[in-house]
């Protein structure tokens, strides 16, 4: 698979950004780049560096040195709400939702929408349910705003925390394991969330464990190894073999 | 979520019928006003406690809250003689900052609320004793607050003004529960507080307002109290009151666990405690059973509201798992209709077939 827009400005540039936990090196310096409507796949063992690196791109913590551009400019992100203003999401692990709200609740939350009446401000039930609806329908997703999220199965869950994402169009959603935990036919509604995500001009960087994931939806792989950037290379041009020997350390760098 | 009410209510017109039909007088108008005064009273503080037990803490201090504040309240308008809008303010006031202080500690200090509030019920309840040497106070002959007496245990229409209290609080804080913006934060927060703040929701001022809610409601509870038992023993002045709202709370559909209940549940759970209570001496059952024939309601209630509740789930499990069979189908005869998705997804499929 070709990357698409890799003649336009990229969304996300990272340049030499390390990060010192005391005497601890976590990150040496990673470069990378990441392009509007691009899917990268970020793979790793564990304690690779990926999660740091996500961190600090989230704004979780402030790199040690380095400079993160985001369309263009360079930004300096103190608190995680900045890296949100700034139009990057993040999909948890735990998805992050409050299990005993509805979908469209979930969507809006700490979001909410409202009607005033004189100093009063109530919910706008159904604004949030009529805009949660359209967003689950550009997600193709079948997720009906009034029910429950306890009762929804983990595909659909994955709908309502993506759909989130929409709602403030960010441009960039890092995806944390999405398919660790799911059935495999939830895994292909993910993967299909994915592809909607990509379809809008969304960049996604899905870190996952999963290689046949990473290699349906991606359109190029980066692979970290102790810390460092190891490969980065389009989907086309590398295997699953490949990739995995990079993960392992069987083969140091392509 | 309605279910839940609907049953209860169903379950206090069912035991309402039976007793009624075995005494008559349990149904005759005093009795009924007699309870609704009581349900007005209990109903109050048991508001404010359910919306803590919503964010998924407990407040163990009302009962000694009561007796602080009302021994005060009593002190300052007889021995201190003050006008008595200001001791009603001071004693809301009062309320209001012992719910801010222990929603700090328990916000912004990280304790446990059940250890926060349990100090609470033991530091308040010997303050009042040490502060009245132990003595129980009380209005003299005068006319001390004779207006705010009227208002606190008067009655319109026969209606006696706490009930009406009841529901006028109950009202305002349905719709800041159902219908406000805090409320929806409340429920997120309880259910699941990190997630509430990765959505951006300042969770500790969430659950200190709670509490300070709380606190305030239990300062209105006093001063209806006070007027009520017109005295203020301060060894016994609101004993055990923080477990009646609790009771109530959780059989009106509150989960310990946090994340769930209703103000009208909690309102509902109210009545149905002090239908019980009164129907125990209704039919002659002796008075000691009293405390025992609530246990035992309390725990068949929830008993039976858990496995119906779990029957619902396996239910919904089964038909949810009909529904998605034949659409996660759906979903892949679109992908493979748009040409990327088509040349993705043959790889993903044959790795995990």
């Amino acid at each position: 698979m070709v990357t698409p827009h890799v003649a336009g400005q990229p969304v996300l540039e990272l340049k030499g950004i390390g990060k010192e936990f005391g005497a601890i090196r976590a990150l040496p310096g990673v470069d990378m780049r990441i392009f509007p409507g691009e899917v990268v796949g970020l793979m790793g063992d564990n304690g690779a560096g990926k999660s740091t690196l996500v961190k600090i791109i989230a704004g979780n913590f402030p790199p040690s040195h380095g400079e993160i551009r985001f369309d263009g400019k360079a930004v300096h992100f103190a608190r995680p709400i900045d890296a949100r203003a700034v139009g990057i999401e993040v999909v948890y692990q735990d998805l992050a939702l409050a299990d005993n709200l509805t979908a469209a609740a979930n969507v809006f939350l700490g979001r909410e929408l409202k009607r005033k009446f004189g100093p009063f401000a109530f919910l706008d039930h159904k604004a949030m349910a009529a805009r949660a609806l359209e967003l689950f329908g550009e997600l193709r997703s079948e997720t009906r705003p009034h029910d429950l999220v306890k009762q929804m199965s983990g595909g659909q869950r994955q709908a309502v925390a993506i759909a989130r994402t929409r709602l403030s169009n960010a441009k960039l959603v890092m995806m944390d394991e999405p398919t660790a935990a799911i059935s495999v036919r939830q895994v292909e509604q993910v993967l299909s969330l994915i592809h909607r995500l990509k379809e809008q001009g969304v960049a996604v960087v899905l870190i996952s464990h999963r290689m046949p994931d990473v290699f349906a939806v991606c359109d190029r792989v980066v692979v970290m190894r102790r810390g460092e950037k190891r490969a980065d290379k389009a989907i086309g041009d590398t295997s699953p073999e490949e990739v995995t020997s990079l993960i392992t350390g069987a083969k140091e760098a392509a | 979520m309605m279910k839940k009410e609907l049953g209860l209510c169903l379950l206090l017109v069912v035991i309402s019928a039976i007793t009624g039909a075995i005494n008559p007088a349990f149904l005759s108008l005093v009795n009924l006003l007699n309870m609704a005064n009581l349900i007005g009273l209990f109903g109050v503080f048991a508001l404010g406690v359910g919306l803590v037990i919503i964010t998924g803490g407990i407040d163990l201090s009302v009962g000694s809250m009561f007796a602080l504040l009302g021994v005060v309240f009593v002190d300052l308008l007889t021995t201190y003689q003050i006008y008595w809008p200001f001791a009603l303010l001071l004693v809301l006031l009062g309320g209001l900052a012992l719910g801010g202080i222990q929603g700090f500690l328990i916000t912004r200090l990280k304790m446990q609320p059940f250890i926060v509030t349990l100090c609470g019920l033991l530091i308040y309840r010997g303050a009042a004793r040490y502060y009245t040497s132990d003595s129980t106070r009380g209005f003299g002959y005068g006319d001390e607050a004779s207006t705010l007496s009227n208002i606190a245990s008067g009655n319109i229409a026969g209606i006696p003004n706490t009930f009406v209290f009841l529901i006028i609080l109950a009202l305002i804080l349905g719709v800041l529960l159902h219908r406000s913006v805090y409320g929806r934060w409340l429920y997120a927060v309880g259910k699941n507080e990190e997630a509430a703040r990765f959505s951006g929701i300042n969770t500790d001022i969430v659950i200190a307002t709670a509490y300070i809610i709380s606190g305030g409601l239990a300062g209105v509870s006093t001063v209806l109290f006070v007027f009520y038992t017109n005295s203020v023993s301060p060894s016994s002045f609101g004993n055990f009151y923080e477990l009646y709202a609790i009771a109530a709370a959780v059989l009106g559909g509150c989960s310990l666990r946090g994340g769930e209940g209703s103000i009208l549940g909690i309102v509902l759970g109210t009545a149905l405690l002090q239908v019980l209570q009164n129907l125990v001496n209704i039919l002659g059952i002796p008075n000691s059973l009293n405390f025992a024939v609530m246990g035992t309601v309390i725990l068949l209630g929830v008993l039976a509201d858990q496995q119906l509740q779990s029957r619902r789930r396996r239910k919904m499990a089964l038909a949810g798992l009909a529904r998605t069979a034949p659409k996660s189908t759906l979903v892949q005869g679109k992908q493979s209709a748009s040409p990327r998705g088509a040349a993705a997804l043959p790889t993903s499929m044959g790795d995990q077939a």
